[in-house]
């Protein structure tokens, strides 16, 4: 921690963000969706706030001052946080958030890190995530898109899937095989690809519920200079590990609702309101569903609190791993309770019956849920073996050749 | 209520655990279940010193002037070990019941010698039905000069065969009331049911001209027995919870160490995710349970939705856990000198005691305005 940090007390620090806050702080105008969805955009208001953020070392506290911070200590750059939050502005607490630039302070290159990092900070360059591929889902250290080292660059060929925001990404956070003859996880490599490039092509995928907020993404020797390796060659798995790190700890309450935009009238629970203007609130068999699916969601808040309250007192909890877990049963369940209620009005679709929109949306969308980041299945391997303590599945590719190791197709 | 604080309650909790290690085995428990009254009389006693059994009863009359949250927290370590006795029945429900009406001579009579143990009451409150509600009571009380008497049967009373004073639920003129009558009363034929859990004392009670006297209510008296009964079910489901814990724990300790195919079984998938999804299950059984407790507590206007939520949360997850358990021992579980089956018992047992799960959901929607 640097000197001024440690003598510098709560009051006076709280101070100084509010004068500095006050001094410059101006609502932005709203964020719009990007055309043809694909995602968000930075208006230049914002990215003209954000550097203003980042100059006054506001946007990441705990990092060292030689890195736009300030060393503060998680307790004080909390306390920054929470003005900045008062007045509803936007780029502080990007030491937690900012999964990419987390990634890139803890293992750019010399050269590569000073010109990324403040990019990462002010938000001038977009980023996507190039990890699953069509071969390569639950068993992601199974990848096969290769990255070779020729001359002062790397050449990639192969393909990612599951890439949202693809399209307008400046970089992509790439993991790519790089030695062939070694076990599976000791092969890989970590790389920020520049995305717009020849070599890179990205295609719009068409989901289950029709929508597309994912693209396929195909190189055909892209060209990735070698300064944009991120940490040791073949020690991938390793930065992979830090970033899916940072990437859960953001993802938080991640599961959407209905996609209609019916406005609930009251404050009821949405299934108790739904059966009520279904006109079977009444109907015995449903309300104990109802209230089955409803104690699902509750638990898992209770639990969620309960992990929180362990964890503020310093007792490591076991209960946040089962959270996503919890969280695709109760959207699977809930789907499957909406569609009950609905009966027969559940066959339709389209603008004029959102009901029906919203449990078929749904009851679709939980997969998003049971499947992305982990399938459940995958989760569950989780919480036997690092939670409970369940001997790990024996793994007949662990430590054998990757060159050897059985592939699809 | 009595100051507690958050260390009372660990070296409370602490103590408890030590003793239960100590005096409340599987052999202790098998011991004591084979018996005619179903508990130990020396652990009881040393329960009483240590507090537990007068834990909710106010320190005026010798009891600890605890609340729900310590209850909550107790019946998690009493539930772990699968206690024998008449702890809910004497500690809980006749002490809340004594506690919520407003009959000052009562408490004197009848408190300090629950919170010491040496009384052991219960309630009775329904008949063959099994409801627990207002309308499942089948006794009826008619006034006899000073005193009442009371017709009718009462069942599923919960120890009612090893009681010294049972408080009943009866129809009088006005409403229903609470009556106390006393061991070996004439009129009174106590028939001890025969029960599927084996540490589980019930009794059905055959009033004919039993001599009673009435305990005293400002308001309803069914209130003070909702009152008493939310004590018990946040006991209960803190007896569930710790229950399903400790079940899931010795099956999870089963399948790391039985080999079959030349891999422990806890390797195989097909075990680890029923592992995994019981997991969730015993974990928000106790976030039910602490919630349901800590809002009972806090008189919180949500407290009946919380209550009710962890009745049949609590109730449906050791069902499941210790079903479950059975399954993943496989053959070793399908014997009786293994103790899974003392847990699936009790928790079959716990899920009909005092309301079903089904009740509770209607009961939980209803508390959400539905």
């Amino acid at each position: 921690m640097a000197d001024g940090a440690a003598t510098l007390t709560d009051d006076a620090l709280r101070e100084e963000v509010r004068a500095w806050l006050a001094a410059n702080w101006k609502p932005l105008p709203p964020e719009q969706p990007g055309a043809g969805g694909a995602g968000w955009t930075t208006s230049p208001e914002r990215k003209a706030w954000l550097a203003k953020v980042v100059d006054a070392r506001w946007a990441v506290p705990r990092w060292p001052a030689e890195w736009y911070g300030r060393g503060l200590s998680d307790a004080q750059a909390r306390i920054v946080e929470r003005e900045f939050a008062k007045v509803g502005a936007p780029g502080t607490g990007q030491d937690r958030s900012n999964l990419w630039a987390n990634t890139a302070l803890a293992y750019a290159s010399p050269t590569f890190k000073p010109k990324i990092v403040p990019q990462l900070l002010k938000n001038e360059v977009g980023m996507c995530l190039l990890y699953s591929e069509p071969g390569a889902g639950s068993d992601l250290a199974g990848i096969r898109t290769r990255a070779d080292h020729v001359g002062d660059h790397y050449v990639v060929n192969g393909s990612k899937v599951w890439t949202s925001g693809a399209a307008t990404a400046d970089y992509g956070m790439l993991i790519a095989r790089t030695d062939w003859d070694v076990p599976k996880h000791k092969g890989i490599s970590f790389f920020f690809l520049p995305m717009k490039q020849k070599g890179v092509e990205v295609r719009p995928l068409r989901q289950i519920t029709n929508e597309s907020h994912f693209n396929e993404v195909f190189f055909t020797d892209a060209i990735c200079p070698e300064e944009n390796l991120l940490g040791p060659l073949n020690a991938g798995w390793g930065v992979l590990q830090t970033a899916l790190a940072y990437e859960r700890s953001v993802m938080g309450e991640g599961a959407r609702g209905p996609r209609s935009g019916v406005a609930e009238a009251t404050n009821e629970e949405p299934l108790i309101a739904l059966a009520r203007e279904a006109g079977v609130l009444g109907d015995p068999v449903i309300r104990q569903e109802i209230a089955k699916v409803i104690a699902y969601r509750r638990l898992n808040a209770l639990n969620t609190a309960r992990a929180k309250a362990d964890l503020a007192q310093g007792t490591s909890s076991s209960i946040m791993s089962l959270g996503k877990l919890a969280m695709s049963r109760i959207l699977h369940e809930e789907a499957r309770v909406r569609t009950m209620i609905l009966g027969a009005g559940s066959l339709l679709e389209g603008k004029d019956y959102p009901r029906a929109e919203d449990a078929n949306f749904l009851t679709l969308n939980a997969y998003f849920t049971s499947i992305g980041g982990g399938t459940d299945q995958i989760q569950r391997n989780i919480i036997g073996e690092r939670v409970l303590g369940l001997p790990r599945e024996p793994e007949v590719d662990r430590d054998v050749p990757f060159r050897q190791v059985r592939g699809n197709g | 209520m009595a100051t507690i604080t958050a260390e009372d309650r660990t070296a409370l909790t602490d103590s408890l655990h030590r003793l239960l290690a100590d005096r409340c085995t599987e052999t202790d428990v098998r011991r004591t279940m084979e018996t005619e009254d179903g508990y130990d009389p020396a652990l009881w006693q040393a329960l009483a010193e240590m507090g537990v059994v007068g834990l909710i009863v106010s320190e005026e009359y010798g009891g600890v002037g605890a609340g729900p949250v310590e209850l909550e927290r107790v019946t998690e370590e009493t539930g772990a070990a699968l206690l024998c006795g008449p702890l809910v029945s004497s500690g809980v429900l006749a002490a809340g019941l004594i506690q919520a009406l407003d009959d000052e001579a009562a408490k004197s009579r009848l408190l300090p010698g629950i919170a010491a143990g040496t009384t052991i009451a219960t309630a009775a409150l329904t008949g063959a039905r099994g409801g627990w509600t207002e309308r499942d009571v089948t006794v009826s009380a008619v006034a006899a000069g000073d005193g009442w008497t009371l017709n009718g049967v009462a069942s599923f009373v919960t120890d009612g065969q090893s009681a010294d004073v049972i408080l009943v639920a009866a129809h009088a003129p006005g409403g229903v009331g609470i009556f106390e009558v006393e061991r070996g009363a004439r009129g009174l034929a106590v028939k001890p049911l025969p029960t599927f859990d084996h540490t589980l004392r019930l009794a059905e009670l055959t009033f004919d001209g039993a001599p009673a006297r009435r305990l005293a209510s400002n308001g309803p008296t069914w209130n003070a027995i909702e009152q008493a009964l939310d004590l018990v079910r946040v006991a209960l489901a803190g007896e569930q919870a710790g229950a399903a814990k400790k079940a899931l724990e010795f099956t999870v300790d089963y399948a790391k160490t039985r080999a079959q195919f030349g891999r422990l079984i806890g390797s195989f998938q097909a075990i680890k995710h029923m592992a995994a999804d019981l997991l969730l299950e015993s974990e928000s059984a106790i976030s039910a349970a602490r919630n349901a407790a800590a809002r009972l507590a806090d008189g919180a206007p949500d407290a009946q939705a919380a209550i009710s939520l962890a009745a049949f949360a609590c109730a449906d997850a050791f069902s499941k856990v210790t079903a479950d358990a059975v399954q993943m021992h496989g053959g070793i579980a399908f014997t009786w000198t293994h103790p899974a089956h003392l847990y699936l018992r009790r928790a079959r047992a716990d899920a009909q005691l005092f309301g079903a799960p089904a009740a509770y959901r209607e009961r939980f929607l209803e508390a959400l305005g539905a």
